[in-house]
């Protein structure tokens, strides 16, 4: 049995090779941990991220890497659970050519790794996960979110309604039954509630993620006959949705927003008419001014569009964008150094406040390590040019009428929103 | 055939040094790999579950439902701190396991009325339910965000996390020895040896005037416990639970690692434990994409040619060198 478990040593060992060791001079090659869904129903999102990550470092890696250092990345399955990302995290933090991760898709698993991160002191960016509770109680100095949170998220999709439906009365909420759709349910409510305090919720619909039919919940909004219907589906379950309510016209007797509804105009986009309010939770719309303006943009839609064959959805620009923070904090460090090959703590120092320009707009760093980013909403529109429906009569909210200051609750943040904001805040059709 | 195996006794000290071999081993690979102290930290954790598995399916109780004492356990400690504000670890461990005990002999009072695919089904449809729950009390629990678990201090000391985590591991090996030697004693007392007696024939056990209904009470109450303490190191170890604890694929995995390990031996479920757990970490770091096809392999390999697990191999190896 000694020789048994010695023998597995050994194995180990070979396998494994040495021990980290501190890394101080130019490393041979970047390693960069990125934790995605490849399997299971979060894989809807994680593969078009990790489709993503494969385009952007080969284009880094085509102009030079990082500081001249190619960049190779070590993708992470979270479709593992939790056990098994934060051993994984725990694993690559021991990789001294391993100076940052991307970490992670889902918000429980981002709630997991953000107190493992500080315990290993390694530099972590959350390119996907949403959740506002992320930031709320815990401070950090090794974790940030290179994305937007919840609330401003969902609070564009009510400024949106709001300014192109100023009449609503009842509205209807379905949503996913996990934090994340419960989540928007109440940010979306307390929105409406605060800016126009009339609206009536007539129907607050949690059906389980995943299920197959929601033909009974389709049932009952057809029955409640709401001005509007609210839904943060996605993924297998968004699709779902939409081709089981499109036969019964839910979308053209409500006004239905849905809010992630950008990562599914490919994929079934042709069912839904035309007016139906699309969310792209942040700037990520392959389509928009900013994108096609860009030079590197295009190049990497073309490049995605080649490789995979389809358009870059809104999680491939998260991802997009996150390693293009990524590498900025690597350039900000390296030139801070001045050229010397920065350890994990000038990396985070670095990161603290950055400002950067991303594939489709800009991403700011704040001081509480959350992300500013701005908020594009819009509504599906037949397109001559492309076999599905593309964005039309858009307006792009700026990250920071949309998100609450730095300190504040934000769900108190939201009670006292007033009628002003909507005011001020641009109108529909005012981007293109 | 002369009974040429061990003694009782001789039996009694293979099994100690059979754990102080697998305790070296768990102590010794994070010397040489430091990030593999959480997965054999965690593993242990697993391992104190599936042991608890695999005493039940001694007596011919197969369990589908026992994630549900590891997200007991786990929920427990998340609660004992954040509403309790019990900060010490081993206090913790101890309360909790107290609590899933006290679940279990609750549960188990009516799970001893059933037997096979009823116990079955009904431990599922349980842990289910307390899945449910733990999704849907959102504002109590965190909902499928779950509950942050921050590091408690050891013995009143506050440590750092890396200081910490070692400490946990270095516990988490000794109770497993621990654990594992009580849990020995008691399969090989009668209340233990009943047990095999009820897989064999119920209806004679009874008629010697032993209560069947008691035996299995005993064995699932004890079974939650080490379920419990399992949650409860895992659950600090992450420092995050999460409803998925308690969902049925974290059963199935229970009873995947009891078997493979082997039911015959109290060290089958560790060896199986730190089979499954490396098994996965190796397998998803050099596969990323395929690592549930590896581990799914490496399981059936293991399910057609040890029909007795892996600690079944072991044994044979020993009976083989015992004839020679």
């Amino acid at each position: 049995m000694k020789c048994l478990s010695s023998i597995i040593a050994a194995l180990l060992l070979a396998v494994i090779g040495a021990p980290a060791t501190a890394q101080t001079s130019k490393p041979a090659e970047v390693d960069l941990g990125i934790f995605t869904f490849t399997s299971g129903p979060g894989a809807a999102y994680g593969v078009p991220g990790r489709n993503a990550a494969d385009v952007v470092i080969g284009q880094i890696n085509a102009s030079g890497g990082i500081g001249g250092v190619p960049v190779k990345p070590i993708y992470v399955d979270e479709g593992q659970g939790t056990n098994a990302v934060v051993a994984e995290f725990r694993k690559l933090a021991s990789d001294s050519n391993n100076q940052a991760m991307i970490a992670a898709l889902s918000s429980a698993n981002c709630l997991a790794l953000a107190p493992v991160a500080e315990q290993l002191q390694m530099p972590t960016f959350m390119w996907n996960c949403d959740t506002h509770q992320l930031f709320l109680k815990d401070k950090y100095k090794y974790v940030y979110r290179t994305n937007s949170s919840t609330v401003p998220e969902f609070v564009a999709d009510a400024l949106y309604l709001l300014a192109v439906k100023p009449n609503v009365k009842t509205v209807a909420i379905i949503d996913p039954d996990y934090a994340f759709g419960r989540d928007a349910g109440l940010i979306f409510k307390q929105t409406l509630k605060a800016l126009k305090p009339d609206i009536e919720v007539v129907a607050e619909l949690y059906p389980k993620l995943g299920s197959p039919s929601f033909n009974t919940e389709i049932s009952r909004l057809v029955a409640a006959k709401p001005d509007v219907i609210f839904s943060n589906f996605w993924g297998a379950d968004l699709e779902n949705f939409a081709r089981q309510a499109a036969p019964r016209e839910l979308f053209t007797s409500s006004q239905v927003i849905l809010a992630l509804g950008e990562s599914v105009l490919q994929s079934v986009g042709n069912l839904l008419p035309d007016g139906v309010i699309i969310g792209v939770i942040g700037d990520g719309w392959w389509k928009s001014s900013t994108a096609q303006a860009n030079p590197q943009t295009k190049a990497f839609i073309e490049d995605y569009r080649k490789r995979f064959n389809e358009y870059p959805v809104f999680p491939s620009f998260k991802m997009a964008n996150t390693i293009y923070a990524v590498k900025a904090v690597y350039d900000k460090a390296l030139a801070t150094n001045k050229g010397r090959w920065p350890t994990r703590d000038e990396l985070v120092a670095a990161a603290k406040g950055i400002k950067v320009d991303t594939l489709t707009g800009t991403l700011a760093l704040r001081e509480d390590n959350d992300g500013l980013v701005d908020q594009i909403v819009g509504v599906t529109e037949k397109s001559s040019s492309y076999p599905f429906p593309i964005m039309g009569n858009m307006v792009r909210y700026p990250a920071n009428l949309v998100t609450p200051p730095v300190g504040t609750d934000p769900i108190a943040w939201i009670s006292k929103l007033t009628p002003t904001m909507l005011a001020n805040a641009p109108k529909p059709g005012s981007y293109k | 055939m002369a009974y040429s195996g061990p003694s009782v006794f001789g039996a009694f000290d293979m099994v100690v040094w059979q754990l102080l071999a697998l305790a070296v081993a768990a102590m010794a690979l994070p010397v040489a790999v430091p990030w593999l102290g959480f997965v054999i930290t965690v593993a242990i954790g697993k391992g104190l579950a599936a042991l608890g598995v695999a005493m039940l399916l001694r007596g011919g109780l197969i369990s589908i439902g026992h994630a549900l004492y590891v997200a007991v356990g786990a929920y427990a400690t998340a609660f004992l701190m954040l509403s309790v504000g019990m900060n010490e670890l081993f206090l913790l461990l101890v309360c909790t396991t107290a609590i899933t005990m006290a679940s279990g002999l609750v549960i188990g009072a009516f799970m001893a009325r059933y037997r096979a695919i009823f116990f079955a089904m009904l431990n599922l449809a349980i842990s289910m339910v307390f899945f449910t729950l733990l999704s849907k009390l959102y504002n109590l629990t965190g909902g499928s965000d779950g509950m942050r678990v921050a590091t408690p201090t050891v013995l009143g000391v506050t440590l750092d996390r890396t200081k910490f985590d070692l400490v946990l591991q270095f516990s988490a090996v000794a109770l497993m020895v621990v654990v594992a030697l009580l849990i020995d004693r008691y399969l090989k007392s009668p209340l233990g040896e009943a047990l095999t007696a009820i897989h064999a024939n119920e209806v004679r056990l009874e008629y010697l005037g032993v209560s069947a209904r008691g035996v299995i009470l005993a064995v699932y109450t004890i079974s939650a416990a080490l379920a419990g303490l399992g949650g409860a190191i895992t659950a600090v170890a992450i420092g995050h639970v999460v409803p998925e604890l308690s969902y049925w694929t974290a059963s199935g995995q229970l009873v995947l690692i009891a078997v493979l390990g082997g039911i015959s031996g109290v060290p089958g479920a560790f060896i199986g434990a730190f089979f499954f757990e490396l098994v996965r970490t190796f397998a998803a770091d050099f596969v990323p994409d395929a690592w549930n096809a590896i581990v799914g392999v490496a399981l059936l390999i293991v399910i057609f040619f040890l029909p007795q697990g892996l600690y079944g191999l072991l044994q044979r190896v020993k009976m083989r060198k015992a004839r020679l």
